[in-house]
């Protein structure tokens, strides 16, 4: 096997073995880039040096005897919305085109403490904002499973490179679904961590109350052990939390699901979705009941609304968030202006693409006299009654299984034209959003035109761990990572 | 639910942005599709539903200010577009 279709748990083990140095890892992951890269387009930098420096203090720390942390030799790949100390973190967007951190954020901090090895920066949608990666100001990145399809958004790249063994873990970030959803259209595996569990320090915000930070990777242990090392409080970030943290997953991970109560809403199989999608998850109700699950139907009655109360809450902190990029102290900058208003106007209009400055329209509208009652209030509202709907039915279920995404994936170009389409596609992601829950995405079927199908398995606040478990025991009857993209 | 160009506009300049007229047009559409998916969610009956603030640690959410002193200079400046002796210069911004 190459190294590059490895698990990020092989190529540890190679290493602290000896079978291969970190060096010969980071050699064969760039090897692997610079064949299959202009085929994928998901990176938007490449850290080759800073990588083999990198590798190189790992081989040196083996030679010393000396332990090796949890993420030691693993290439990993970083969402270009996360903070990278001396590395250019774009955002997909114009307005930071020539952005370098003088800093990393927490979770950087902590694969560099791992010894993960970060290996570039990944393409996305533009702020974090779509659902296919197509609004990245700087190109489009390819499924890998067929190039004329999306690999969905908004950590379209993380997904791609992942998938197509350029990386053997990536970073996303969660707002509405863009760590699943991408990774169930790009066949690999995306945890959207509880609200909280994932320091945001040093994550360019879109909607603070909703983003959080997860692992993309090629299979279920593999996530877990990224989510070991990234979780846990930090005081740069307010909104993470001391208690309630699992620091080990993998004493449990491999223990049986008999019993396990899981609950499937009825109101995600309605009309609308399409029927290869319903046909697979069935399928994965039925090997969870062969091996000793308890499943039942549950009605989750407001999941349709969800999706409003989301784009109207999200919209309206990026309208907030992003007013930030005005033009003065750092960003674009318009060549051509002679007031203070104008500046600011021209940087900002010329800075971000259109579905940004959609989005800041719509939470600005929605955050404005006269409809702030009408739209946020009612909003917020209905996010607490979402989040109480859902604390109840965890009283009496472990987890809950759902489609990732009401469609297969879709082609380049097919929904660019009418936002709204492309918003509806998120429906069965940003309610988990709302009520701050944890969710794994993982491939669970091949649809009859050759493309990946995922499914979503729903924890209680802080239940990574029943998700570990439930997602690796069907992984187990499943075996999806025998599925890989022909590139 | 029915905009106009003005109600795009308007919206736009309380969002710092500028919009010609025709881009004006193009939104009027979409944001009437998607503002009438939003009106979902005022047919629900939320009763006395309250809105609550994010769950935190308990004890309080500021930490003491702390300094330190950052060692690289240089790569503070990376990002201003421009340096007048240790000064970073920004447009003029009183008129």
């Amino acid at each position: 096997m190459s190294i590059h279709e490895m698990t990020a748990f092989e190529i540890r083990k190679g290493i602290v073995k000896r079978q291969f140095s970190a060096r010969d890892v980071v050699t064969a992951f760039f090897d692997r880039i610079y064949e299959k890269e202009p085929l994928v387009d998901g990176f938007l930098t490449l850290c080759r040096e800073e990588a083999l420096t990198k590798a190189e203090q790992i081989d040196r720390k083996i030679q010393r005897g000396e332990q090796l942390g949890k993420l030691g030799g693993i290439p990993i790949a970083v969402k270009d919305n996360i903070c990278t100390d001396g590395i250019r973190t774009t955002c997909a967007s114009r307005m930071l085109h020539d952005f370098i951190p003088p800093y990393d954020a927490t979770v950087v901090k902590r694969l560099k403490e791992a010894d993960a090895v970060i290996i570039g920066k990944t393409n996305m949608d533009e702020f974090a904002m779509g659902s296919s990666t197509e609004n990245s100001a700087f190109k489009n990145t390819k499924n890998p499973w067929d190039r004329e399809i999306v690999p969905g958004g908004s950590s379209g790249g993380s997904a791609a490179v992942v998938s197509a063994g350029m990386a053997a873990l990536a970073l996303g970030s969660d707002t509405g679904g863009s760590i699943r959803q991408p990774a169930a259209f790009c066949g690999v595996v995306g945890l959207k961590p509880t609200y909280g569990l994932v320091s945001r320090f040093g994550l360019i915000a879109f909607g603070s109350s909703l983003d959080q930070i997860g692992p993309l990777a090629k299979n279920i242990k593999d996530s877990a052990l990224a989510l070991e090392a990234i979780q846990g409080k930090d005081k740069y970030d307010s909104t993470s939390v001391r208690h309630s943290i699992t620091k080990d997953y993998m004493s449990t991970i491999e223990s049986s699901v008999k019993g396990m109560k899981i609950g499937v809403p009825v109101e995600f199989f309605d009309s609308g979705l399409d029927e290869e999608i319903a046909f697979s998850i069935k399928g994965c109700i039925k090997k969870l009941k062969e091996i000793g699950a308890f499943v039942e139907d549950i009605s989750l009655p407001i999941t349709e609304e969800g999706l409003s109360a989301y784009y109207i809450i999200s919209s309206a902190e990026a309208s907030s968030n992003l007013g930030r990029f005005d033009g003065l102290r750092y960003g674009y900058r318009t060549k051509d202006y002679s007031s203070l208003d104008q500046l600011v106007e021209r940087s900002r209009s010329e800075g971000f693409g259109e579905e940004v400055k959609r989005r800041i329209m719509l939470g600005t509208f929605a955050l404005s006299s006269g409809y702030y009652d009408a739209y946020y209030s009612t909003a917020q509202k209905l996010r607490a009654r979402i989040k109480e709907q859902f604390i109840k039915v965890f009283e009496n279920y472990d987890i809950l299984l759902s489609p990732v995404s009401p469609v297969l994936p879709f082609k380049i170009g097919e929904k660019v034209a009418n936002p709204l389409e492309m918003y509806l596609s998120d429906i069965y992601t940003v309610n988990i959003n709302l009520a701050g829950l944890p969710a794994i995405s993982m491939p669970c079927g091949i649809s009859n035109t050759g493309l990946p199908i995922g499914l979503q398995i729903i924890g209680p606040h802080f239940g990574e761990e029943k998700l570990f478990k439930a997602a690796y025991a069907l992984e187990q009857e499943l075996k999806p990572t025998a599925m890989h993209p022909m590139l | 639910m029915k905009i106009s160009v003005e109600d795009v506009r308007y919206i736009a300049k309380l969002a710092k942005l500028s919009i010609s007229f025709e881009q004006a047009q193009k939104m009027v559409k979409e944001f009437e599709g998607i503002l009438t998916h939003f009106e979902s969610i005022g047919r629900l009956d939320l009763g006395d539903a309250q809105p609550e603030p994010l769950e935190r640690d308990s004890g309080t959410v500021l930490r003491e200010d702390e300094t330190s002193v950052f060692e690289d200079k240089k790569k503070l400046f990376l990002n201003t577009k421009s340096i007048s002796d240790s000064y970073i210069e920004v447009p003029k911004i009183i008129e």
